[in-house]
């Protein structure tokens, strides 16, 4: 399976093969930076890729999401996806950008707290099918204006433009979009790296949202939405040099209006003032920051990020988080797993880095549907950063460096893994530090893996609670068992031997029996251990001792 | 007239016992019907509760007391195993007059658990331990619930006994026995001497011996009952040669092997048990006497070709009995330092080196005539 370590490719060779090659062309050879490895899991992250921009859609319009997600497999071996929200829909002249265009998004300009946040993601599953089949990705779409847009769209590898064929445009009832891809190098299964999963996932941290799948047997489930409401739109700001990689950089210079590379910094970035220009141009005198911002070159760019980081900011605004929020958690939880305890930790937001805020929301969920979908008794660990499930690349992942290093015995989950256990970790922020291109996992810093841990032990103590109370009354329950068995038996030789009617003695017995097993361990309990003891010790030795022998 | 006068006593005893069964379930049942959770008492056995008795020269049971709970899961179980004894004892046994082996009782009892997979007794130990619990809590002993132990061993002598089966009288000679002797039953309270004609009892832990005995016609001879345990001395055997001493005052001789083994079976004839504690005063027998054989006799008859080396396990009992009170007589920690030290051990067929009835001709007459025999 494709659980195999991102391929590292350091910022020399970037810069290098982004010279020698288009963005497009560079991403067709490097495939495997954007989790396209392994046949599942290439599936996966296409449909993660339109999911994402769908719920990201639904939101910026303000709808409740309706999510349709098909997915059939062709007679040739090839998969069709199918993907259709009622979102925003996109303008008829954006559709070549959002979907044929690599490196073209939009989102990134505001610096919002979105799923997806490179320009990457729908453009590129457009190339993938395009290298694996041949095909072109059809896509249906309206802004709800009564006119629809249908058209096929490829991408031109040389020059990384778009190219639209078959423009059909028509006056219907419909708005939002819908994209079929034809896929080929990939598979579906119900494995926790498939779409099945991916979706549930997807909806535990949406409850807002409502999706159906179509899986390729024609069965057909749905993750019923679990509240009306939809998540407060974050605040729109502009980003913090601190969470800007190269790559992001690059996207902000190739569409920015300024005119210089040094406005561009100052009008474009939270609290970059105009001596923070100063002291960056400082740093790096070799770029002159007076050239207009699309002839940046990858590695200044580098060079400038390094600079970011070495410079003291003010740390970025706290109220641009967009958590799930407990009430929302704890809706989608209990209408998905509906488990029989429920703890979701209640924490402020962190900072990392020195000042990039972040907050950790940690969920336990016990019991009822909790734990891995088919099979009994399995405990999962869902790992979430701004709501997007991450599937892949555990290893290297912050929540699972946190799950990995708490003492669950303490909590009486020390076997959670074989338990009807579901963790749940929402890593949000505006700036998600990801171990790599196909934001698979959390870098595992410390103030991260701290903050997670301390939520996950929050509800651990919770969970604890309740396992101990469910263990009270399993002995309870138990040992009433056991002296309910003996009773009869008991009744009916007091009755043979005193004439006492059995009926009366066994009510009697059966009654104080229930006293005796509400209370845990009495003193006279503790007693009647001793005395056992005694009296187990003595027997022991008796046969051998005396020789009696089974006449 | 004597017989219907036993019958009497007999009838009596059991019907004290029955009421006394009748007593503890009651309390039971008052208890019950006060909301309490029913308990038994039953007195501590084993090492913790049990002390030498220097003067009665018995092993008694201390004054320890524990509970059998019904409301413990780790009692529940034998809480019920010890009331369905308690109801066979008294329903079948004692109100039929008919007595029982402790198999019978097991069989009896064992049934499945209404509305379980569960039978009330698993295999027979823990209905046997039942059993004890139940006979310790009365204070009494199983013969008084008309149980009966295994039956084992065998006599021979001028002695007319009467026996009986409920109501049927025997009169026995055991002098007419034959070569295989009377089998002493497991109950003996019933037995009556009537004609004693002899000067002591010879007992030996072993067939054999007995068989050597009974052929030489030693008890003829020697004017002696003789008696085999075949091993460890069963219930009835100890109750009667216990009788057979103090209300006879015969004196009583005891043969076994020269190992720690046959001297613990000497102890437990004379002393009592550390498990059956609560029986040492009546079936014990403080005043029987060792006759043999030691390690003293290996070396003073010379048998040293003829000794066995003495096993680990030998070993460890030996060291555990010098540290019993009823051991701690100087003859005793002697020999049982000797053995500890020589480490061999001889059986008493070792004495058919000498010549097959060395041991009728010689070495008994000797011992019984020197008076030498151990504490």
């Amino acid at each position: 399976m494709a659980k195999g370590k991102e391929v590292v490719v350091s910022p020399d060779d970037l810069s290098k093969e982004f010279k020698e090659y288009s963005v497009a062309e560079f991403f067709k050879r490097n495939r495997q930076m954007l989790g396209y490895t392994g046949k599942v899991r290439s599936l996966t992250t296409v449909a993660h890729e339109y999911v994402t921009n769908a719920l990201d859609a639904c939101e910026d319009s303000n709808v409740l999401p309706e999510l349709l997600v098909e997915i059939q497999v062709l007679e040739n071996g090839h998969v069709k996806l199918i993907t259709e929200d009622n979102g925003t829909g996109i303008p008829k002249q954006n559709i070549g950008q959002a979907l044929g265009k690599l490196l073209a998004g939009t989102k990134f300009m505001q610096r919002q707290q979105k799923r997806g946040q490179q320009g990457i993601g729908a453009a590129y599953a457009t190339l993938f099918s395009q290298i694996t089949t041949g095909k072109e990705t059809h896509v249906k779409t309206s802004v709800g204006d009564g006119k629809v847009v249908e058209c096929d769209v490829s991408i031109d590898i040389n020059s990384n433009e778009p190219v639209l064929h078959n423009v059909k445009e028509y006056s219907a009832k419909f708005r939002g979009t819908r994209i079929e891809v034809e896929l080929a190098e990939v598979d579906y299964n119900r494995s926790t790296y498939g779409a099945f999963e991916y979706l549930r996932r997807t909806a535990l941290a949406n409850p807002h949202s409502q999706i159906t799948l179509v899986e390729p047997n024609k069965e057909i489930t749905v993750f019923p939405r679990a509240s009306k409401d939809i998540p407060v739109k974050p605040k729109k700001i502009q980003p913090h040099p601190l969470g800007i990689t190269t790559s992001d950089l690059m996207d902000m210079a190739g569409i920015s209006q300024a005119r210089k590379i040094s406005s561009m910094l100052q009008n474009e970035f939270s609290r970059l003032s105009a001596e923070k220009v100063k002291e960056i141009s400082s740093m790096c005198p070799n770029i002159d920051l007076d050239r207009a911002p699309k002839n940046l070159q990858w590695s200044e760019a580098e060079k400038l990020v390094d600079a970011f980081k070495r410079i003291k900011w003010i740390a970025p605004e706290t109220d641009a988080l967009q958590p799930i929020t407990t009430d929302q958690l704890r809706k989608s939880l209990k209408n998905l797993l509906e488990p029989e305890e429920l703890r979701i930790s209640e924490r402020p937001p962190k900072v990392f880095r020195g000042g990039i805020p972040f907050m950790v929301e940690a969920a336990i969920a016990y019991g009822g549907k909790a734990g891995a979908v088919g099979s009994e008794s399995k405990g999962e660990a869902l790992r979430f950063a701004n709501r997007v499930p991450l599937l892949f690349d555990a290893g290297n992942c912050a929540i699972t460096e946190a799950v990995k290093t708490i003492d669950w015995a303490r909590y009486d989950l020390k076997d959670w893994e074989n338990m009807p256990v579901s963790i749940f970790v929402n890593f949000t922020s505006v700036y998600v530090p990801y171990t790599g291109t196909g934001k698979l996992a959390i870098a595992a810093e410390e103030e991260i893996v701290t903050e997670i841990r301390n939520a996950l032990m929050e509800c651990a103590r919770g969970i604890s609670t309740y396992i101990r109370t469910l263990k009270r009354a399993a002995d309870q329950e138990e040992r009433k068992k056991i002296f309910f068995k003996y009773i009869t038996e008991v009744a009916q030789c007091l009755d043979e031997i005193t004439g006492t009617d059995r009926k009366q003695i066994e009510e009697k017995l059966r009654k104080i029996a229930v006293e005796k097993t509400s209370i845990l361990v009495s003193a006279d309990e503790e007693e009647a251990e001793k005395d056992l003891a005694e009296l187990e010790k003595a027997a022991e030795k008796e046969m051998v001792e005396d020789g009696e022998s089974e006449e | 007239m004597a017989t219907k006068k036993t019958d009497d006593k007999m009838g009596q005893s059991r019907q004290q016992i029955g009421k006394k069964i009748e007593e503890q379930a009651t309390g039971i049942v008052a208890d019950i019907m006060k909301g309490a959770g029913p308990s038994i008492a039953i007195p501590v056995r084993g090492s913790r509760n049990v002390e030498f008795d220097k003067e009665k020269k018995k092993i008694v049971l201390g004054d320890k007391i524990a509970h059998r709970y019904l409301f413990n899961v780790g009692h529940a179980r034998k809480f019920m195993q010890t009331m369905l004894v308690a109801s066979y004892v008294k329903k079948d046994l004692l109100e039929n007059n008919l007595t029982a082996t402790l198999r019978d009782l097991y069989y009896a009892k064992k049934h499945t658990i209404a509305g379980t997979k569960e039978d009330t007794i698993d295999d027979q130990k823990e209905s046997d331990l039942a059993i004890v619990d139940f006979e310790v809590s009365l204070d009494t002993f199983r013969e008084k619930l008309n149980l009966r132990a295994e039956p084992k061993g065998r006599m021979a002598g001028s002695v007319i006994i009467e026996d009986r089966v409920r109501n049927k009288v025997d009169s026995i000679d055991l002098s007419h026995m034959g070569s295989g002797g009377w089998a002493v039953p497991s109950i003996v309270e019933q037995i009556e001497f009537k004609k004693v004609d002899v000067d002591y009892v010879l007992v030996a832990e072993k067939n054999a011996i007995f068989d050597r005995l009974n052929e030489d016609e030693y008890w003829a001879k020697n004017n002696c009952l003789i008696m085999t345990t075949a091993g460890q001395a069963a219930r009835g055997a100890r109750r009667l040669l216990q009788r057979l001493n103090e209300e006879l005052k015969l004196p009583v001789y005891i043969l076994t092997d020269a190992d720690p083994y046959g001297w613990y079976i000497y102890s437990t004839m004379k002393y009592g048990s550390m498990a059956l504690a609560h029986e040492s005063d009546r079936l014990g027998c403080p005043n029987a006497n060792f006759i043999g054989m030691s390690i003293s006799d290996i070396e003073h008859y010379d048998l040293k070709a003829v000794t066995i080396k003495a096993k680990d396990v030998d070993i460890k009992r030996a060291e555990e009995m010098k540290k019993y009170d009823w051991f701690k007589a100087k003859e005793w920690q002697l020999e049982i330092n000797k053995f500890l030290e020589k480490k061999i051990k001889a059986e008493i067929q070792s004495l058919s080196s000498k010549n097959l009835q060395y041991i009728s001709n010689t070495y008994l007459p000797e011992k019984i005539n020197n008076k030498d025999f151990l504490p």
